[in-house]
């Protein structure tokens, strides 16, 4: 199980769901920015990253080795309510989970950054998400909504690496139980889905405004405060490869750690989001 | 007197053309009468690197003296390194002027390319003590076989090894430092008889163990193997039965024999 390498035959899937309520307009302290404009920074990181890997050939197009949603949950930009929604860009929203190689054509924006090699030019950055918050936290929807597209995915990629879901959020769950149930529940639902590899992961990052401590991949739920514990519990166990990828980055986990991060600073959630998303590549 | 039979077999991976096959071997069967020295070098390009195909074939046509003329580089340290440089220098000079998107463009200057070597020096043909010189970074592999006997595995890795060797041929200038340090060199005397195989990880990892466990029947069944159509059925087996990883293949075998080929095989 979660062995499968990543390839055009059998792609991942990668989906990130952002929690975009009132709260997550608070500064993080010592980034510079609130806790919105960071999960958006993050995740856009994460997605060029993706885009390079992808990258073969001299004038070659991208590889599609990934699929990727991004769902928001809280505010709602494109109707100014409450509720969940695709955060794609533009017409890619519609539907859900998308080729990789698509999305890298549907950037926001691109901004310029200076070369990272010295050189005397100014690198390009696209951005694929922008920063919202409002309202509360309807995280049972976000991933019932998820769940729906993963299963989708799955049937039609059975022997592909299992769906990673990753949960950026820096609040309380606000609409648990919802159709019947908990978060908990909702949970398990969306890791029962599978594939021949195994049962898709779910991963949860819990954002603290404040400086701190943070954990990550806890193997016991033991010192967390509320809502740590919850998080905690709904968190799948790591698989090898992304022991191998923590240890790699100089991060010791122990046996039965838990794809779960608590009061994470910025630089805590980048470094996350490349342990759950850095995969071999053996095109095929 | 000794003389060379060298023979290479390739599989892309599973799913892939054989124009998608990344790795890259050749060889060079030297002149006695200058004392050029025979050349056999076998290179695997990382499956995540950028234009692997061109940073391989750069590397092979320059080790053999092939392209640049004249540039194989002799295997002491100092010569390697900057052997290093100049193929660091080549690639900048033919890259690209334009790249196709963004992600290309900063693939190919924060990741560039990256490839493992092995690359081998016989000498002494013709003579009665021929040897191998060897220099390695990564884990393509060098076995010296006699019968179904390995006198000499180069890199001596096990095959829990594989797979986290971070070693390699880099484009980038800021890996070089690495790279001269990590070279690694071995040398062996050679009797007639004696097989040398050059293996990119995927079968070589596949070789370390079935060595280990079951050598009278590995070697002699590599020895002879003359078609590729039976090594590409070998190769699909393995991985089928998930003992070979899904990754490019390439062997070569050089037979160290005291007469001319008695087998030619000619492929459709």
């Amino acid at each position: 199980m979660y062995q499968q390498t990543f390839s055009r035959s059998a792609p991942g899937c990668i989906v990130f769901l952002v929690d975009r309520s009132d709260s997550m307009q608070q500064h993080w302290a010592g980034s510079g920015l609130t806790l919105a404009q960071g999960a958006a920074r993050a995740i856009n990181k994460i997605l060029l990253e993706l885009c390079v890997k992808s990258t073969k050939e001299q004038g070659g197009a991208l590889r599609c080795y990934f699929y990727v949603g991004i769902y928001g949950y809280g505010l709602c930009p494109s109707t100014g309510g409450e509720g969940v929604e695709s955060a794609l860009p533009g017409p890619l929203a519609a539907r859900g989970i998308v080729p990789l190689p698509e999305l890298a054509d549907h950037p926001i924006a691109v901004r310029e950054e200076p070369s990272v090699d010295a050189m005397p030019t100014r690198s390009k950055v696209p951005a694929w998400i922008d920063p919202h918050h409002g309202f509360r936290t309807p995280m049972c929807l976000a991933i019932a909504t998820a769940g729906a597209h993963i299963y989708e995915w799955a049937n039609a990629f059975p022997q592909s690496f299992p769906p990673i879901v990753i949960n950026i959020t820096d609040g309380m769950v606000t609409d648990s139980p919802y159709d019947g149930a908990d978060l908990g529940g909702w949970a398990q639902r969306l890791t029962a889905i599978q594939t021949a590899d195994g049962q898709a992961l779910l991963f949860n990052i819990f954002l603290s405004p404040s400086p701190g401590s943070g954990v990550w991949f806890p193997a016991t739920e033991a010192n967390l405060p509320h809502p740590g514990p919850d998080l905690f519990s709904i968190s799948s166990p790591l698989p090898k490869p992304m022991v191998d990828n923590a240890r790699s980055a100089q991060i010791q986990v122990a046996p039965g750690a838990r794809g779960f991060a608590f009061n994470a600073d910025l630089a805590m959630l980048v470094k996350f989001l490349e342990i759950g998303t850095r995969f071999d590549v053996r095109d095929g | 007197m000794s003389q060379l039979q060298t023979v290479v077999f390739h599989e892309p991976k599973a799913g892939s053309t054989d124009e998608e096959w990344e790795d890259g071997a050749g060889h060079d069967p030297g002149d006695p009468t200058t004392g050029r020295a025979a050349r056999c070098v076998v290179v695997d390009g990382a499956t995540e690197a950028y234009d692997s195909i061109r940073w391989v074939g750069q590397l092979v046509d320059s080790f053999l003296g092939v392209q640049p003329a004249g540039s194989a580089p002799a295997l002491a340290r100092g010569a390697m390194d900057d052997w290093f440089g100049l193929m660091q220098d080549r690639w900048q000079q033919t890259a690209p002027t334009t790249f196709a998107n963004i992600f290309e463009e900063r693939k190919f200057r924060e990741d560039g390319s990256f490839a493992t070597l092995l690359g081998c020096e016989i000498h002494g043909l013709g003579g009665p003590r021929p040897h191998w010189s060897a220099v390695a970074l990564g884990d393509t592999v060098l076995f010296h076989v006699r019968g179904a006997r390995v006198l000499t595995q180069f890199p001596a890795l096990t095959a829990e090894d594989f797979g986290l060797n971070p070693d390699g041929v880099f484009t980038q200038p800021s890996a070089r430092d690495r790279m001269r340090t990590r070279l690694d060199h071995a040398h062996g005397r050679l009797a007639i008889g004696d097989r040398l195989f050059l293996a990119t990880d995927a079968v070589a990892e596949w070789m370390v163990r079935v060595g280990r466990s079951d050598p009278d029947l590995l070697w002699p069944a590599l020895g002879r193997l003359h078609h590729p159509a039976v090594f590409r059925q070998i190769v699909a087996d393995r991985r089928r039965a998930g003992e070979m990883k899904n990754d490019d293949v390439t062997l070569m075998r050089v037979d160290i024999t005291a007469s001319d080929p008695d087998l030619l095989v000619v492929c459709r």
